[in-house]
């Protein structure tokens, strides 16, 4: 199939999945005024957030992928997540309740928090030269441990109700009430969408390596840290929202490449719309799978990008070798 | 006749460490240097610096009269363009779209793909001969056909000068002769000036014109090729003791490391 048909199928499927997904669950009352306020303060929202959350994500999820040149490396498993956490741990921590210019003051802690675990990564990656997949996702998980405990340490000094807030929201979940967390996050990810859409060929050549892409006139070092900077951003302002939602970064632009190839002109468009229909998928699932009890859609996707991440790395194992 | 490439007293040191130290050269249009040397050398890093990679300390290099710490990595890309050793990465594009990408430099997100581009690019297969596989992926092709492939994208640059890191290491014998002739072709009929790191001293010598000998960051001489295959050089930049023949068929010099006693 050429890559223009795919394309339009998978932006033909999340139309639908959009349009269809807001109206399933659960439903106790016939009054169709409660229903329309269900349906127009929850639902909406809440799949508009998750489609928002999931198509930021995958996008950063790709990024990272062809930037370290390597299948498992995210947001996630790089621990950039982990900082963005922690950050937003702080925040809750300390009881802080600021905004900088109308930006929630959690979102500029979690940003913060990735920026911080990225320039580990990064200068980690960079100060050894010819640093093996194998040593970098070490290097990932060491610093989403090293993140982790500092979580549990501030959850362990803070009070019951912070600590519960705390564990509700490292869970990943989506209840929101209403537009505003919905106009919180859409400039953020749009923004790095926008920059990632504008990048795709560097994105190209990266995949090829860092010399070839010198070579063949790329700014390597500029490009990268522009996008280390939006991811962290993007990162940032969807883990502040819906806590470290795990593994769609990682699953999404696989899924991706594997229907559309890996040229990013395409790849890139279609983790975008792909990452946002898939979320919203697992929110439905999250949403129904136990009724009347929801549980958080972070549960969900991680059960499912548990095995995906093993059976990648068998994958990827026996290719390398 | 100007000069292309004016490399003057270049120094690069990293951490303290002297990488490449005073190392002069000048090339014109048409060229074809050989770097030549022991691991550790510097031939890499004399590859990095000219690519923009590395920052030389102290030195300067001019590319056709522009300084190349004035120029940008598009325009850089513009002049120069590389070939790097065969090593087996994994590389998801076809052929196609590989070549294409050697474009990259005149082109900005919204442009379009001209005539001119594509006249580069068919060129650059032509010259190449890639055809028979460019709707393939890159991660199938042989040894060979890779480094054809990263030669067709580098032409596809469409840049006067041309440095190639050990392009043929890694082949096997037959490839080692097919891709050393398409660099010979390169320079001779379409006058593409050639940096080429080797470790082929019999290669480096017939082929190339000129020779650029490094040892331990310095230059250990540089000259003509004809007067590279003497016991005294090899042996000063290598340690080791060579003999030579006459190739049967040619009846060119041939360096052969002699056997210790």
């Amino acid at each position: 199939m050429k890559p223009v048909t795919t394309l339009i199928l998978i932006t033909l499927v999340t139309f639908v999945i959009l349009i269809i997904s807001p109206y399933f669950g659960l439903s106790t009352t016939t009054d169709p005024d409660i229903q329309h306020y269900i349906l127009a303060q929850i639902r909406i929202p809440r799949v508009l957030i998750a489609f928002i959350a999931g198509s930021g994500l995958a996008l950063c999820g790709m990024v990272f992928q062809a930037m370290f040149n390597n299948p498992l490396a995210t947001p996630f498993t790089l621990g950039v997540a982990s900082g963005a956490s922690l950050g937003a741990t702080l925040y809750v921590y300390l009881g802080l309740s600021l905004s900088f210019l109308g930006v929630d003051g959690s979102t500029v802690a979690a940003f913060s928090g990735a920026l911080i675990a990225i320039s580990f990564v990064y200068s980690i990656s960079h100060f050894r030269k010819g640093f093996s997949s194998e040593t970098l996702l070490l290097t990932g998980v060491a610093i989403s441990f090293f993140f982790s405990s500092l979580i549990l340490f501030t959850q362990y000094l803070s009070n019951v109700t912070d600590s519960f807030r705390i564990l509700r929201w490292l869970m990943g979940g989506l209840s929101i009430v209403g537009y505003h967390d919905v106009i919180q996050l859409l400039p953020f990810v749009s923004l790095c969408a926008a920059i990632i859409l504008w990048l795709t060929r560097e994105l190209n050549l990266l995949m090829a390596g860092d010399d070839i892409a010198l070579s063949r006139g790329v700014a390597v070092q500029q490009v990268r840290y522009l996008l280390f900077f939006v991811t962290s951003l993007c990162v940032g302002a969807i883990v502040a929202l819906c806590g470290p939602i795990g593994f769609v970064g990682m699953m999404v632009p696989h899924i991706c490449r594997l229907l559309i190839g890996s040229d990013h002109r395409w790849l890139a468009p279609a983790t975008l719309l792909f990452g946002g229909g898939f979320l919203v998928l697992c929110d439905v699932i999250a949403r129904l799978i136990i009724a009347p009890t929801e549980i958080p859609v972070g549960v969900i996707t991680t059960l499912l990008g548990g095995p995906f991440f093993l059976w990648l790395l068998i994958k990827y194992k026996a290719q390398s070798t | 006749m100007t000069k292309l490439l004016d490399v003057s007293d270049i120094t690069v040191k990293v951490d303290d460490k002297i990488l490449l130290s005073d190392t002069s050269f000048q090339l014109q249009q048409g060229d074809y240097l050989c770097v030549l040397g022991p691991n550790g050398a510097g031939k890499s890093t004399l590859l990095k610096t000219l690519m923009g990679i590395i920052k030389p300390t102290a030195g300067t290099i001019f590319l056709n009269q522009q300084s190349l710490s004035q120029l940008s990595q598009k325009h850089l890309a513009q002049q120069l363009s590389y070939v790097p050793q065969a090593h087996g990465r994994q590389l998801h594009f076809t052929v196609a779209d590989f070549i294409k990408m050697g474009r990259y430099a005149y082109h900005t997100a919204f442009s379009d793909w001209l005539a001119e581009d594509q006249h580069a690019m068919d060129q650059a297969i032509s010259i190449t001969d890639t055809e028979p596989f460019l709707h393939r992926q890159m991660n199938t092709l042989s040894g060979g056909e890779v480094q054809r492939v990263m030669i067709a994208a580098a032409l596809c640059q469409q840049t006067p000068l041309l440095l190639l890191d050990e392009p043929t290491s890694f082949l096997d014998p037959h490839h080692q002769v097919e891709v050393h002739q398409l660099i010979r072709q390169l320079n001779e009929q379409h006058n593409i000036t050639i940096i080429e790191v080797s470790h082929d001293l019999n290669h480096a010598g017939q082929h190339s014109k000129h020779i650029l000998a490094l040892k331990q960051g310095k230059t250990l001489w540089y000259g003509d090729s004809s007067d590279l295959l003497q016991a005294s050089h090899l042996h000063d930049l290598y340690g080791q003791q060579f003999v030579f023949t006459n190739h049967p068929q040619t009846g060119a010099v041939v360096a052969l490391p002699s056997e210790s006693p």
